[in-house]
């Protein structure tokens, strides 16, 4: 090949082309061309790029992609395009599903998976393979250099391109000591290149059968940033959804706003002068729907629309042809009737009224009987009938401005709304990732942590057992210091939750009363909007939305502290009934029994404790309006007013808890929770427990109740709150399948990094045949 | 060593039969053994010659190749080390479905329900990518083999000599599934040389090819001089386009599998084997549980949730043109990204056709000569 392009070179007016590039050369000492210095090196060993080498090398990339659409990319451009596509495929499956999950965290989580796949796939080589056999045997075998056209490579990728030459004399040095590789031999230089080329095989080899690991990396990755990713995310709406409730609509939603007008404008314009049929009316009730976001809203619009359809003018021969045949008055009369000058001047003013009442006077001549203001309330219907019949009316420009200015109002109220949704979504909606939701798991999990399960109880807590936690929660309430813990950690947790609501004195009441204002301003601001009389029952509609966001907002704040002060009851419960710590539950049932008329035997007091159990940990709804008669405790009336009595007495003050927070809270701290705990149990006594509620023959009959919305049926669920086993057993479930799930792949993880990093041990090792070469090229030897 | 590239003939083996491993010739003398194209292999028996290339290949990936590895071979070569990057791929992918589906055993009924849910979806995610990554490539790879008669998946058998290593020297003589444009740099040109199979000149095959662009190949001084780089540049553009599109068209199948119909897929192969045995419980359930219709119905279903396009509605309204819009709903946002996504898959693949199929320098070279022929044709060359 030298001689071909001495030739070339020599003959520089065939090819003017090269002659450009023959500075480039050099020449020996006949005049033949030397071949050119290599500009390869070594490139220093990194764990993550450089951000400059990150941007330069996408510069690369989008440069190669246009070169290889004409067809000229090289395999080294064609090889860094592949990753290129692979990482822009994985991304666009990572922005699909991130707009596929609605929930906050699985979103964020989508682009975390791709984080830690790739980012277990880059480090996993670096940190089990090549970083301890670097340390042990100085052999880099993911060192990267750099060619003489500047493309990037590894220099062990293809043992049969031997780029050892590259090492410097100090790299050498290191890997011949580490190898140990005898000081004394021939030609040693070479002896290093060989073992380092042989361990970088072997790590390669290791690299490509270990790599399948990269899936549960990525897993266990994404299961240890969940937690600290969902806390953030609930942080930041917590913080957002206050911040733009204050600030008001923002860009994206003018925006979206601004087209929704224009889209409206250009319909109306399109319509405009067309008779405002009920498709039409439709189709405009549908768009301003849109904007309303609310089915009550919607019908109200439809039929206000209906309802500004123009009224004609009434005429006299109106009048005439719609009391023409009516049985009362003779058709003369009504000629004779229609002549006089009052008649004619209330046509004139349009008041059907009057003109009902003077048709009916002429009737009758004058005379004013009962059988006259019959006749008079059937010509006025006959008239309004009729009114209503020919009322046609177009879509005026004076008609499309009104709609235009009610979708004005309605698109800021519902923005508006929305915020607010948001706002209340992000504290009291209880849904998977919100601040409720979160943490009630939270709770729920210490009290679990503190009941210290073994897999087996976890396991049949998990699957409802309620043995276990009546067992767990009887050898809590045994032991103070365990129990005084759970109380102070529980109320730590709600304490929190009411603070986040509003401000930590007044909680709750603070939250409702920022909702309330909010609700009020911004249905105060749209109902202003509408200032047309035609619109009336819009405005109505929005003045009854205002109601039934704060009433949303008080129940769902409601239901989630019941279930709270329900779990309080419950750690109460179980300190009243051990005897050991003075728990006095059995004496007090029998005086409260004694008082019912009754004269308890032990059967009774038996039957009447475990009632007691099941009213807090398990008792819905249903239960208190069949008065336990579901679960075949068949309490009698006493009985269970009895039971109800202790359990939600508000005259004994909660002394057990009272003193495990005076101890921890103090005691002004303590008086705010007890006042709220003991207000929760009067209201309970009065609105679900109360005998006199009506008795319900059959579970249908409740839901039918809950069907016509009765106010007092979602009051007394959200009274009643969740169950105390539901809500530990749903976490019992997910600690338990977390726990099975860590621990399968903990070890899978453990056992492949445990060989994974044995196997590396052997690697380096010279064979006997190296041995006994090694020895051969002893100086001395 | 030298041979004579005038000389060499690149033919297929006379026997035509196709087998792999040890063969006859390897007991050849060195410079009787030379690498082939497997063109009439692939051409007369192209399904059973692809399973056997890939079965051997998969040997070779999971068992030869890493022992030669862990012994830090001499021998070992960077094929060797690509082609075990088919153990991570599979044992990654297995990896993947026991992460969402292996825990579940341990759950209880609920969760497992419903982590059964994530699970099929997930499972059939990663096999759906595997199928569509490599499916992909024949949209755009199989209208450049008929329309431009390149074939940039053409396999060769390669012969490799390795060096000797504990005295195991009757072995010297490795073969190794190589496909002819597998480096753009350096192409396989001399096996298209001398085929018989293109035909009967040396140049037969550049001939073919040059004839697919529109060239008259009696005009061409050197066909091959001047189609070698029309073929690099469809192999690269080819390349480019199915590499850019494959992983597009595989994240179009993972959100295909994600779509709600799977949800309800009880994928349970042991139940189904044994309701195969119980006739009676076949019939019963025959209608329902017939699973390749059954998954084609759920695949076409999802696909259709996917990009917001009911099929079911289209198909019913093909006769009354005016409604056939009523199939295609108003896409939800999920599904206007589902689109794109599609969009994007569609459109590199149709646009690799494009640029792939198209001759971008044609007008502007010499239809008869060769630009860059630095070759006289009527010397015998000389390689070393």
């Amino acid at each position: 090949m030298s001689n071909l392009l001495n030739s070339i070179l020599s003959n520089q007016s065939i090819q003017p082309s090269i002659q450009a590039k023959t500075p480039e050369f050099t020449f020996d000492a006949d005049g033949k061309v030397k071949p050119l210095n290599y500009k390869g090196k070594l490139l220093p060993s990194r764990l993550f790029a450089t951000p400059k080498e990150y941007a330069h090398d996408l510069k690369q990339d989008i440069l190669s992609i246009g070169k290889a659409a004409k067809g000229k990319a090289n395999d080294y451009e064609l090889g860094r395009i592949n990753d290129v596509a692979m990482k822009l495929g994985s991304l666009g499956l990572a922005s699909y599903l991130f707009i596929k999950n609605p929930l906050k965290l699985d979103k964020a989580m989508q682009f975390i998976g791709f984080g830690t796949f790739f980012g277990g796939m880059a480090l996993w080589p670096k940190l089990a393979i090549q970083a301890p056999l670097r340390a042990r045997t100085g052999v880099d075998i993911h060192q990267k250099y750099i060619d003489s056209q500047g493309r990037k490579k590894m220099l062990h990728q293809d043992p049969q391109y031997d780029l050892t030459d590259l090492y410097s004399r100090e790299d050498l040095d290191t890997m011949g000591e580490k190898l140990k590789v005898s000081d004394d031999i021939h030609d040693r230089d070479n002896f290093i290149k060989q073992r380092a080329k042989k361990t970088a095989i072997q790590g390669n080899t290791l690299w490509m059968m270990s790599s399948f690991v990269t899936p549960i990396l990525s897993a266990m990755g994404c299961k240890a940033l969940e937690e600290p990713v969902g806390n953030l995310i609930e942080k930041g709406s917590l913080i957002s959804s206050a911040i733009n409730l204050e600030k008001g609509m923002g860009p994206v939603q003018k925006i979206k706003n601004f087209f929704a007008e224009k889209s409206l404008q250009r319909f109306l314009r399109k319509n405009s002068g067309k008779a405002m049929t009920d498709e039409l009316i439709s189709q405009i009730t549908q768009k301003l729907g849109d904007s309303a976001n609310s089915a009550d809203i919607s019908a109200a619009i439809k039929e206000s629309l209906k309802q500004m359809k123009q009224k004609p003018a009434l005429s006299a021969d109106m009048v005439s042809s719609a009391i023409a045949g009516i049985k009362d008055i003779s058709s003369e009369k009504i000629a004779a009737a229609m002549t006089n000058p009052e008649v004619a001047s209330a046509i004139e003013s349009g008041s059907v009224d009057k003109v009902a009442d003077l048709l009916s006077k002429a009737a009758f001549d004058g005379k004013r009987t009962g059988r006259q203001s019959q006749v008079k309330s059937t010509i006025k219907n006959l008239i309004n009938k009729s009114i209503k019949e020919q009322s046609v009316s177009d879509l005026t420009d004076e008609v499309a401005g009104k709609i235009k200015g009610l979708q004005s109002s309605l698109l800021s109220f519902s923005s508006d709304r929305a915020l607010l949704d948001k706002y209340l979504g992000a504290r009291v909606v209880e849904k998977d990732g919100t601040f409720i939701a979160r943490q009630w798991n939270r709770v729920c999990t210490k009290v679990l942590k503190i009941l210290k399960l073994n897999d087996a109880e976890l396991s049949a807590l998990a699957n409802g057992e309620i043995s276990v936690l009546d067992k767990k929660f009887t050898q809590l309430a045994a032991d103070s210091a365990k129990y005084e813990q759970a109380i102070a950690e529980i109320t730590k947790l709600i304490n929190k939750y009411e603070a986040q609501l509003g401000n930590a004195s007044e909680g709750d009441r603070a939250f409702i009363s920022k909702v309330q204002a909010k609700a009020h301003e911004m249905c105060a601001k749209a109902v202003k909007g509408i200032d047309s009389d035609d619109l009336s029952k819009v405005a109505d509609a929005i003045k009854t939305s205002e109601n039934t966001i704060v009433r949303n907002a008080g129940e769902r704040t409601m239901g989630a502290q019941s279930s709270f002060y329900r779990l309080l009851q419950t750690f109460e419960l179980y300190k009243q009934l051990d005897k050991n710590a003075g728990g006095d539950l059995t004496s007090k049932l029998t005086e409260a029994l004694k008082k019912q008329g009754i004269e308890p035997t032990q059967t009774m007091i038996d039957k009447l404790l475990k009632s007691c159990k099941h009213i807090l940990l398990e008792a819905k709804t249903t239960d208190y309006t069949e008065k336990l008669a579901a679960n075949n405790f068949n309490l009698s009336q006493n009985e269970y007013k009895a039971v109800m009595s202790v359990l939600f007495d508000t005259k004994n003050k909660s002394t057990q808890v009272k003193r495990v927070l005076e101890k921890q809270f103090g005691p002004e701290e303590t008086a705010k929770i007890l006042k709220g705990f003991e207000s929760y149990k009067s209201q309970f006594r009065e609105k679900v427990v109360n005998w006199e509620n009506p008795m319900k023959s059959s579970f249908a009959d409740y839901l039918l109740d809950e069907a016509t919305h009765s106010p007092n049926a979602t009051e007394r669920s959200n009274l009643v709150g969740s169950t105390v086993k539901d809500t530990i057993q749903g976490c019992a479930r997910k600690m338990k399948n977390t726990k099975f799930w860590t621990k399968m792949f903990g070890i899978s993880l453990a056992v492949i990094t445990a060989a994974t990093l044995i196997i590396g041990l052997t690697f380096g090792r010279k064979s006997k045949m190296e041995k006994q070469a090694e020895q051969e090229s002893k100086i001395n030897g | 060593m030298f041979y004579k590239i005038g000389v060499q003939n690149n033919t297929i083996r006379g026997n035509n039969q196709v087998s792999f491993g040890k063969k006859e010739s390897d007991k050849k003398s060195v410079c009787e053994n030379h690498d082939r194209l497997l063109v009439e292999e692939m051409d007369k028996h192209p399904i059973s010659t692809s399973l056997k290339i890939n079965a051997e290949k998969l040997t070779n990936a999971f068992v030869k190749y890493p022992i030669k590895g862990f012994k830090g071979s001499k021998n070992a070569n960077f094929y060797q080390f690509l082609q075990m990057g088919t153990v991570p791929y599979l044992l990654g992918s297995a990896a993947m479905m026991a992460v969402f589906n292996l825990a579940r055993i341990g759950f209880n009924t609920p969760n497992a329900k419903s982590a059964a849910k994530l699970g099929n979806k997930m499972a059939l995610g990663v096999a759906f990518y595997g199928i569509m990554k490599n499916l992909s490539k024949k949209f755009i790879e199989l209208p450049v083999k008929h329309v431009r008669g390149i074939d940039v998946n053409m396999p060769y058998d390669k012969i490799v000599y390795e060096l000797p290593e504990k005295g195991n020297e009757n072995n010297l003589v490795q073969h190794e599934n190589h496909k002819a444009f597998e480096s753009v740099d350096f192409p396989r040109w001399d096996l298209f040389y001398n085929n018989e199979y293109f035909g009967d000149e040396r140049n037969s095959y550049y001939k073919k090819v040059s004839e697919k662009f529109g060239y008259d190949p009696g005009e061409i001084d050197h066909s091959d001089q001047k189609m070698k780089s029309v073929i690099k540049e469809t192999v690269v553009k080819t390349k480019l386009f199915t590499t850019l599109s494959s992983y597009f068209w595989a994240a179009s199948a993972v959100g295909v599998a994600m779509q709600e119909p799977w949800e309800k897929m009880l994928f349970n192969p042991i139940q189904r084997l044994r309701n195969l045995k119980d006739h009676a419980k076949i019939k019963k359930v025959m209608p329902d549980d017939f699973f390749i219709i059954d998954f084609a119905k759920k695949l076409g279903k999802s696909f259709g949730e996917f990009i917001g396009v009911d099929f079911g509605k289209i198909v019913k309204n093909l006769k009354n043109h005016e409604k056939i819009t009523k199939g295609l709903e108003k896409a939800t946002k999920t599904q206007v990204a589902g689109r794109v996504l599609f969009g994007a898959a569609l459109g590199l693949t149709v646009l690799g056709n494009f640029f792939a199929l198209n001759d971008f320098s044609k007008d502007k070279g010499s239809k008869t000569q060769a630009s860059t022929s630095l070759i006289d044709d009527s010397r015998e060359k000389v390689v070393c």
